[in-house]
């Protein structure tokens, strides 16, 4: 059995054309099964995943990250022998070697949901823009969902799941108040959900990610959500 | 202007607090969906009679403290608007999960095809079928 062969690496992808065969190539590197969720990029994004080893699923019409993400966990899930499901980004943010940190710590049976934190001791955190090193820690300790789990940073793209949370996660919010709608949904749950220190890093490439000011769009559409 | 604490300021506000929970916390079922109309119905009504008889509403306003029927109309209006946004978000919203699913189906299905050709995937006739079959049964549970 080739290592880490029971892991799934799943990268939503929008417009990323310039980076993401490069990040889906160092990610390849360490873990054999990854699978690009194009979320009906205009660009050439999906032809660039083509040219490398990973799993293609393109959505006909954009839909948003959170839809992309929950697209990306029913494939790997119905793959037979994945344990371990991943959310990483497409933009070049994350480091591998954090995933392997987290890897760690879940098969050591000690959390069932580990998620990356930006704001932990020992994250590399000289590179988060100053005016979100300030706000996302005060954001993760008003919300009372990361507050129940005891979070540092609620809004981290970096998550790991095991096989049985990965399967009882369903992602209704389309865009970016996904996010928010996991922790949620974690808090409520009965997993055991650990956080780990990882290294964001904040390229020139694009001003893209989270901008604060969404926070209000997402605000409003986690509380207007019917509850399930 | 309307006085601090007339009638009509409390009856407003707590009208669109309840249907606003209303509309938000509840399944829509065909009771729901028929008063909704109903209310609609009654609302163009009393628009009709307003219009033809303009004394009789500013007779109910000033019960209710407010100072003009039309005024009473225009907080009518404004509340009735609202909640007409607020249902065509939470329709929106419901449509939008399902193309969600169908595109979510759809795109499986041809992911499925295409990482096969790629190598990805092992041949059909393997016990792999089975992997497929799971995932049909988990769209279909959603």
């Amino acid at each position: 059995m080739r290592e880490n062969s029971d892991v799934w690496i799943v990268i939503p992808v929008y417009g990323e054309e310039k980076v993401i065969a490069g990040v889906v190539e160092r990610v390849l590197h360490v873990f054999p099964n990854v699978v690009c969720v194009d979320d009906g990029s205009p660009d050439n994004s999906a032809a660039e995943i083509s040219g490398t080893g990973a799993h293609l699923v393109r959505h006909p019409i954009n839909m948003g990250q959170g839809a992309a993400l929950q697209t990306g966990f029913e494939y790997a899930l119905s793959r037979a022998g994945g344990q371990y499901f991943v959310t990483f980004d497409a933009d070049g943010q994350h480091r591998v070697e954090d995933v392997q940190k987290m890897l760690e710590m879940a098969r050591s049976g000690a959390a069932d949901v580990v998620l990356g934190s930006r704001f932990l001791d020992g994250a590399g955190t000289t590179s988060v823009p100053r005016l979100k090193r300030l706000l996302l820690p005060i954001i993760a300790k008003l919300s009372p969902t990361a507050r129940r789990l005891k979070l540092t940073d609620a809004h981290n793209g970096l998550r790991l799941l095991t096989r049985p949370a990965a399967e009882g996660l369903r992602i209704t919010q389309n865009r970016m108040a996904h996010a928010s709608e996991i922790v949620g949904w974690l808090a409520r749950s009965k997993w055991t959900v650990r956080e780990t220190p990882v290294t964001v890093l904040y390229t020139d490439y694009k001003g893209k990610g989270q901008s604060l000011i969404n926070g209000i769009n997402i605000l409003f559409d986690v509380t207007l959500s019917r509850r399930k | 202007m309307i006085q601090v604490g007339s009638i009509i300021q409390y009856a407003l506000m707590a009208g669109v607090l309840l249907i606003a929970i209303v509309f938000v916390r509840s399944q829509h079922g065909v009771r729901v969906q028929a008063s909704k109309r109903l209310g609609f119905f009654l609302f163009l009504l009393l628009n009709i009679y307003a219009v033809a008889r303009p004394d009789d509403v500013t007779w109910v306003a000033h019960r209710l403290g407010v100072g003009r029927g039309t005024d009473l109309l225009l907080y009518a209006l404004i509340v009735t608007f609202v909640l007409a946004m607020l249902a065509t978000y939470l329709r929106i919203n419901e449509d939008e999960q399902r193309v969600t699913q169908l595109a979510r189906a759809v795109a499986i299905r041809d992911a499925e095809v295409l990482n096969r050709e790629r190598g990805l995937l092992p041949p059909l006739s393997t016990p792999y079928i089975a992997g497929a079959t799971a995932a049909a049964a988990a769209a279909e549970e959603q």
